[in-house]
């Protein structure tokens, strides 16, 4: 288990607004497995929509098959299915040899038709969760479609909205996008507020691995409902610019990094703007880290910066892991917004949004190797996005820049381990 | 660099954001213990930065100083440590099983046809349904009748109070609010 917290400068302009940047970085400790588990508490919720048809639900079904056999007796898990209409095959069971054989059974007998009605299906998903909470295990919705929100509630901010509620009471939502039909937004938008993930799984042949690789997770989960708590004066703005949730309590800004598997490694990147201060004055932050079940443990570590003249402040050294973290934040968000802008036929300010981007990297890019990097991929890309993109493009380039956002691998797992510097 | 034990006036004071001439005020007051040594040279520990803390918190939520002062002395530094370091998990207002059923409800009702049209006979679905609301929501009266009301004290700086009298409409209470944060952000500024 490690946090570290850094600053990419450490002095501050007495005459302007200051803007630092701050990497808090996590690594969660190792499984407990070894000493027996807390059990948890799953539901799959299958679209089984007319599209699903063929190698898609056949997958699916054959993934979540995978998943249960994963599960102890002690574990519960519930299978609902639907397309206009929701069917609880499974209700909330406990794990049991014989539970496990008759949900295989009754998921032999699903057939993909008809259209979607993914909000309540999800909610019912939920609902079955709930009915049956686990207070030291993870309790989660795993929700797998390949379209749209077309039928019941199918507006996105409320569905978010449903998922950020039941988040807070316990249940929370990851979700599964497949080929090209489902929508990205939705989907990233459930997961991110439902302290959940979000996969695009481009080829149904992928959809085992990754069921079954979330599943995992749930399983070695040793954090539960992290925090990272920034303690700051007032007039020093504290946001995330990592995609995380934050909020306001007992005067500290709160992100809510969610739930972590044995030795994940996450980064919150957050941007501090500090008010104009006198000459020589210092100021600073402290940054915490909560969770829980109090497993995470540590003081916080403080931060400090310095009124120092411009000159200074120009010639000061910068942490350029902190410019790296910060520039694969904006270049993933950039990436993400030429998409929408690509979709909707305005090429022009897609092309802006990742040249701005890419620009504003430069500047403080210098001579490091890998921000340079980071500047040349984003110019390279610009031309893809001046012209209509096939989905599967735009797919994809929208959950790569998620994923990176989010602190997972390239296929949207969870990365795991000591930052490749230090190990 | 993890967090020392030994903080000066102005160490405590930036990652408060509580002015050194307040603290010392709090100490005078007897809300948070004497410093290390006394001069400039006075140094503050970590049972200082959580009971300011706390002070700050118990502010936000406008309890009186004496009131702060009875809660602190009945605490040990481990106590204040440990509500100041409470990881917030929210209040839950029902269960997620309730939410859920709250939603699936309403969407049932929204989704059922004829809502709207004219012609459509009640139906007993409607018998389910909560009652209307008034036509225009009644709204909160200007100000609470006496006896159902209470001031509030409200310290901004150890000798600057505001007063108010609650329960206060949603609107006003916002305004209030940000009176409060204005004048303590004003009140507080060092005279340098």
């Amino acid at each position: 288990m490690s946090f570290s917290v850094r600053t990419d400068r450490k002095l501050i302009r007495p005459t302007f607004k200051s803007n630092r940047f701050v990497l808090a970085e996590i690594v969660a400790p190792p499984s407990r497995r070894e000493h027996g588990r807390p059990p948890v508490n799953l539901a799959f919720v299958l679209d089984r929509s007319g599209s699903m048809n063929g190698e898609k639900i056949r997958l699916a079904k054959q993934a979540i098959e995978a998943s249960i056999a994963r599960l102890h007796d002690d574990d519960r898990f519930a299978i609902v299915v639907y397309d206009e209409q929701i069917d609880v095959v499974v209700g909330s069971t406990r794990a049991t040899a014989v539970a496990r054989r008759t949900a295989v059974a009754r998921l032999s007998e699903i057939g993909a038709r008809g259209s979607t009605n993914l909000g309540e299906g999800w909610l019912r998903g939920c609902e079955q969760v709930a009915a049956e909470l686990s207070a030291q295990g993870v309790n989660r919705c795993l929700l797998l479609t390949d379209g749209l929100a077309n039928q019941g509630i199918t507006d996105r901010g409320e569905l978010a909205t449903h998922a950020r509620e039941l988040r807070t009471r316990g249940v929370s939502t990851t979700t599964f996008g497949v080929g090209d039909d489902f929508d990205e937004v939705l989907l990233q938008a459930l997961a991110a507020a439902g302290g959940g993930h979000f996969y695009y799984i481009a080829s149904a042949a992928a959809i085992e691995d990754l069921v079954t690789s979330e599943v995992g997770e749930t399983l070695d989960v040793v954090a539960r409902d992290v925090l990272v708590q920034v303690t700051a004066p007032a007039g020093v703005g504290v946001e995330s610019l990592s995609p995380h949730q934050t909020r306001e309590r007992g005067g500290r800004t709160e992100i809510i990094v969610g739930d972590l598997t044995a030795d994940e490694r996450v980064s919150v990147v957050l941007r501090l703007t500090f008010l104009y201060g006198q000459l020589g004055w210092s100021t600073g932050v402290v940054v915490g880290l909560a969770d829980r079940d109090d497993v995470l443990a540590e003081g916080g570590v403080k931060l400090a910066w310095e009124y120092a003249t411009d000159q200074a402040n120009d010639g000061q050294d910068r942490d350029r892991d902190v410019d790296r973290a910060v520039a694969r934040i904006f270049a993933a968000r950039a990436r993400q917004e030429a998409v929408a802008l690509n979709r909707v036929g305005d090429y022009q300010a897609a092309q802006q949004a990742i040249r701005a981007t890419a620009r504003r990297i430069r500047k403080y890019a210098g001579h490091d190797q890998e921000l340079r990097s980071i500047v040349d991929g984003l110019e390279a890309e610009e031309g893809r996005f001046v012209a209509p993109m096939p989905e599967m493009s735009r797919k994809m380039a929208f959950a790569a820049s998620s994923y990176e956002m989010n602190s997972r691998s390239v296929v949207g797992k969870a990365i795991t381990g000591p930052s490749p510097k230090e190990a | 660099m993890p967090i020392e034990n030994e903080y000066s006036l102005q160490d405590l004071a930036d990652l408060t954001g509580v002015t050194p001439r307040t603290i010392r005020f709090y100490v005078a007051q007897g809300l948070l213990p004497s410093p290390g040594r006394v001069g400039p040279g006075a140094t503050y520990g970590s049972g200082h930065f959580a009971r300011l803390r706390l002070i700050r918190q118990l502010q936000r939520e406008h309890l009186p100083l004496a009131e702060i002062r009875a809660r602190l002395e009945s605490l040990d530094d481990a106590a204040v440590e440990a509500i100041v370091a409470a990881p917030s998990t929210p209040p839950t207002p029902g269960s997620a099983a309730d939410y859920i059923r709250g939603v699936l409800a309403k969407s049932r009702v929204a989704d059922a046809p004829a809502a709207d049209t004219l012609a459509a006979p009640a139906r007993p679905m409607a018998q389910s349904m909560p009652a209307m609301p008034a036509l225009h929501e009644a709204p909160p009266p200007e100000s609470p009748s006496a006896d159902r009301s209470q001031w509030d004290r409200v310290v901004l700086v150890p000798d600057v109070e505001l007063h108010v009298r609650r329960p206060l409409t949603r609107q006003l209470n916002k305004k209030v609010e940000r009176v409060i944060a204005i004048a303590r952000e004003l009140l507080e500024e060092d005279p340098s």
